[in-house]
């Protein structure tokens, strides 16, 4: 009996699309450029926004104008991985389905965007409370190290996926 | 030829055979070329991600929060502070095999790209950006500005993509 991940895996590999796609390395090649240049992006505001929080990087913007101006960037290149992850999925399946790297690492994004959203939120909706000279509330500073946390793990979990998937093939 | 020497020496000593993750009977060493690379990978995400927050202002398309002066004075230490990491961490990747990669098109191409854009800093930060108080508060940044963005985002995304490219001409 085949395990039902496989199974899924190798009827998605059959596809006219997969075939195609995996018959052109540079597509695959560029999928995963943009999915680097977005991670950039998301990571990138994900360091800005937490070491603010922190207190780390100490003069700039304040936390309710810094917040609100990256996390729409944040959620458009969030689409962008969703669509070349998505398409590179389609390109090589067995590789996600099986590596338990990839499934943490999306059970991952999905909290810290979660997460992301709801502090995005709690900003937009106080704040003069964010801009106070005392000290930052302290779920504030929870989410900041939680979220930095998940965003190491998740780059780590994305780059595993290719040194570990065929273990578990 | 002396090169051929230095690149064979990089190649050929305990560190790098480490990284490679060659004879260890335990396997422990398998991982550290990958842990590596993840960090130069978190390394060159806050790279792009601190210059894309820069250019994107010199361009004029993020008006709202902050001026060129002021996100460059804030940005600007994150990006330097993570470049070097970038490169503590790609040498050490270089060192695996060093010849290889020295004769390999797309990491030629790499440093060539990342060169151009250094150059491309350094036109922008002793010309324009030496005004920048002058011009912005403006409507639009001037063409230099929009120039030096424009050319900076073009060039750091080629060398993501000639980066990953390496991975995909090198055998294993």
């Amino acid at each position: 009996m085949e395990p039902t991940l496989h199974h899924w895996a190798n009827h998605l590999a059959a596809t006219q699309l997969s075939q195609w796609l995996l018959a052109r390395e540079w597509i695959i090649v560029i999928l995963q450029s943009i999915h680097i240049v977005m991670l950039s992006l998301v990571f990138g505001c994900a360091v800005v926004i937490n070491l603010r929080v922190l207190g780390v990087s100490a003069r700039g913007r304040p936390v309710s104008t810094l917040v609100p101006s990256l996390t729409p960037w944040m959620y458009g290149a969030l689409l962008v991985l969703l669509i070349t992850g998505t398409f590179q999925t389609i390109a090589e399946p067995m590789r996600e389905f099986v590596a338990p790297a990839f499934w943490a690492k999306m059970t991952m994004v999905l909290i810290v965007f979660l997460l992301t959203a709801a502090f995005d939120r709690a900003v937009r909706r106080n704040r003069e409370r964010w801009d106070s000279a005392a000290s930052k509330p302290r779920g504030a500073l929870l989410f900041a190290v939680v979220s930095l946390t998940l965003w190491i793990a998740i780059i780590f979990c994305g780059r595993f996926i290719a040194y570990t998937w065929n273990f578990y093939a | 030829m002396t090169l051929h020497l230095i690149l064979q020496t990089l190649q050929n000593n305990p560190l790098a055979a480490a990284i490679r993750g060659e004879s260890d009977p335990i396997r422990l060493t398998t991982w550290f070329f990958p842990i590596i690379e993840t960090f130069h990978v978190l390394s060159i995400a806050v790279v792009f991600g601190s210059i894309f927050m820069v250019d994107v202002r010199l361009l004029g398309l993020a008006k709202r929060d902050g001026t060129v002066s002021q996100i460059s004075g804030e940005i600007l230490p994150y990006t330097w502070t993570a470049f070097g990491c970038a490169v503590l961490t790609g040498s050490l990747l270089f060192l695996t095999k060093a010849d290889q990669y020295f004769h390999n098109l797309q990491f030629e191409l790499k440093f060539l790209f990342m060169f151009l854009a250094g150059v491309n800093m350094v036109i922008f930060h002793r010309g324009v950006y030496r005004h920048v108080l002058d011009w912005e508060q403006a409507a639009r940044p001037p063409i230099g500005a929009r120039v030096a963005g424009a050319f900076s985002i073009a060039l750091w995304i080629a060398v993501i993509f000639m980066g990953r490219w390496i991975g995909f001409t090198t055998n294993i």
